[in-house]
């Protein structure tokens, strides 16, 4: 028997930053990967977010190109409108904007790297602070103990047992089947997402893509698709829930890939398909079962991916440190049972991933009524959005017509998009400001708001009038 | 648009077998069928298969089992250190 005060299953970024914080802290600490290193079975995005570089600032600053040669990190993000034609029919280009309070968040989106350098960089960490790594070792079910979870079996039939198992191993948790917290996803908590990585030469990427580092394909005709721009090459992929694919997920990715301007982008790069990988990735309005008598999950496995845009590296890096520090505790009091374990639940709900799911539900929601419904919602959204930011910049008739005839165009998809609007976007505005709008709940002050919208109204020209000179 | 998909994974062999179909279970709905990036499964008879090859096709994502509502895809992942390698995930 080979006994051990933590057992951690999974090598990602978030099973690593537990083993870390769990060896830092003095406990004989143990960590599982399925693959012959770490990071060699993980396809993501990977944008690694300020808040990363915010919340470990030490470590952070240790990553550098010569660790993660594929790193890159930039200032914008471009959002590529598609039509249902399978035209570009708008794009923003966005910065960190002036409300944007912190560095290195003004001066970057994302730090783009690639899994198969990131995942083993932080693994070291862990080991290096005395935690043990083995891998190529696929973890196959819990040991338990009259019905007591007392450790991990791997695929020979080792056993390995400790007070606490994490369960870091992802989307298809063996941890949380095993211990009885989830057997499998709902069917709109998990998505698929395909994803081919294009290898560029590195000296186009800088040259031709500047300072961009991410691209947002919004479309009608596909789940919106993300790109994510390293060193010498990017991603694209996208994603939508099991159950929502009238075809081969394929299909869309090809869709997006095929579109006139991104191969006119493919050109431009010189960029070759180089990898195609897909992976599950959970989306939920809210992690529910994070924890249970002596086990905790993190990261994917718990399903703590952000729920507006299910970017899971740094809810598995915060979830994980919680984790681990609530595990020395309970084992230095001799308690790890779910009564004391509820205190990771505590305080996960009280750190940057639980405030992220005070309106999961609603945020949830608004992705999965928008870029999530293909051949939907999306029909007015792209061409309404493109309408009213551009519309006015054209010369086939003066801007005055044109001001009209970009009115009377988002006028028509109305009828559409407000009651979407109203059922997506007021619950989520009157859940982030439940406080202040209680405030404006005076009824002086409603009093005040309700006598302005008729005056309001009155401002609304009845009849052109003609200006002349002055 | 069409990709040539043909080398554009890497597979470390010695995964044995780590998907398994229940045959009683499947009711040939062909879920399984349509979520597979790679195109492993078909429908035989009313009933699910998965191509012989998969092991040294599979992307290890999972999907066939999460999709299937009466359980009859079961996916584990393969033996520790084999199957799909992602070189630049």
């Amino acid at each position: 028997m080979n006994n051990y005060d933590i057992i951690i299953v999974g090598g990602g970024p978030g099973g690593s930053m537990a083993a870390k914080t769990a060896a830092e802290s003095g406990l004989k600490t143990i960590f599982f990967e399925r693959g012959r290193k770490p990071g060699e079975k993980n396809s993501s995005g990977c944008g690694l977010g300020p808040r990363m570089f915010r919340d470990f600032p030490d470590m952070m600053k240790e990553l550098t190109p010569e660790k993660c040669p594929s790193m890159r990190a930039g200032v914008y993000a471009r959002n590529y409108f598609v039509n249902k034609d399978d035209i570009v029919s708008a794009m923003i280009l966005a910065r960190p904007t002036e409300s944007v309070t912190y560095e290195p968040a003004k001066s970057f989106i994302t730090m783009n790297c690639y899994r198969s350098e990131f995942d083993p960089w932080i693994a070291d960490l862990a080991t290096n602070a005395g935690a043990e790594l083995k891998c190529s070792i696929l973890i196959t079910n819990i040991l338990k103990e009259n019905g007591k979870v007392i450790g991990v079996i791997d695929e020979k039939g080792e056993k390995y047992q400790a007070p606490i198992v994490i369960g870091a191993d992802g989307v298809i948790s063996t941890v949380a089947k095993g211990s009885g917290l989830r057997d499998k996803w709902f069917h709109d908590h998990c998505t698929i997402v395909p994803q081919y990585d294009f290898v560029v030469p590195r000296e186009n990427i800088d040259k031709i893509m500047g300072e961009e580092t991410l691209g947002v394909w919004w479309g009608v005709n596909f789940p919106s698709a993300y790109q994510v721009f390293f060193g010498d090459g990017f991603h694209i992929g996208l994603g939508n829930w099991l159950h929502s694919w009238k075809k081969n997920p394929l299909y869309y990715l090809n869709r997006v890939v095929g579109l006139k301007h991104f191969q006119h982008l493919i050109k431009m790069l010189d960029a070759k398909p180089r990898e195609l990988q897909a992976h599950l990735l959970p989306w939920m309005p809210y992690p529910e079962k994070t924890y249970t008598d002596h086990v905790m999950l993190i990261g994917d496995a718990g399903g703590f991916p952000c729920p507006l845009e299910a970017e899971g590296i740094y809810p598995a890096m915060v979830t994980g440190k919680i984790a681990a520090e609530v595990a020395a505790e309970a084992i230095s009091e001799g308690d790890t049972s779910k009564t004391k374990l509820k205190e990771y639940e505590k305080r996960w709900q009280a750190s940057s991933v639980g405030r992220e799911f005070e309106a999961g539900p609603e945020l949830w929601s608004v992705w999965k009524a928008l870029p999530f419904s293909t051949e939907g919602n999306m029909e007015w959204f792209i061409p309404m959005v493109s309408e009213a930011l551009t519309g006015i910049f054209d010369w086939s008739e003066p801007h005055t017509i044109r001001l009209r005839q970009v009115l009377a165009q988002v006028k028509k998809y109305l009828p559409k998009a407000l009651p979407v609007l109203m059922q997506e976007f007021i619950p989520l505005l009157s859940k982030v400001l439940e406080d202040d709008l209680d405030k404006l709940m005076d009824p002086k002050i409603l009093q005040n708001l309700m006598s302005a919208i008729p005056a309001l109204l009155q401002l609304m020209p009845k009849k052109k009038k003609k200006r002349r000179g002055r | 648009m069409k990709i040539e998909l043909e080398g554009l994974s890497k597979h470390i062999s010695g995964t044995g077998d780590f998907i398994t179909i229940n045959k009683e279970k499947c009711n040939g709905c062909g879920l399984c069928v349509r979520i597979c990036v790679v195109n492993l499964w078909g429908i035989r008879d009313g009933v699910a298969f998965i191509r012989d090859d998969y092991r040294e096709k599979c992307l290890e994502c999972g999907s066939c089992g999460q999709v299937c509502e009466p359980r009859a895809v079961n996916f584990s992942y393969p033996a520790g250190g084999t199957g799909v390698v992602y070189e630049n995930g």
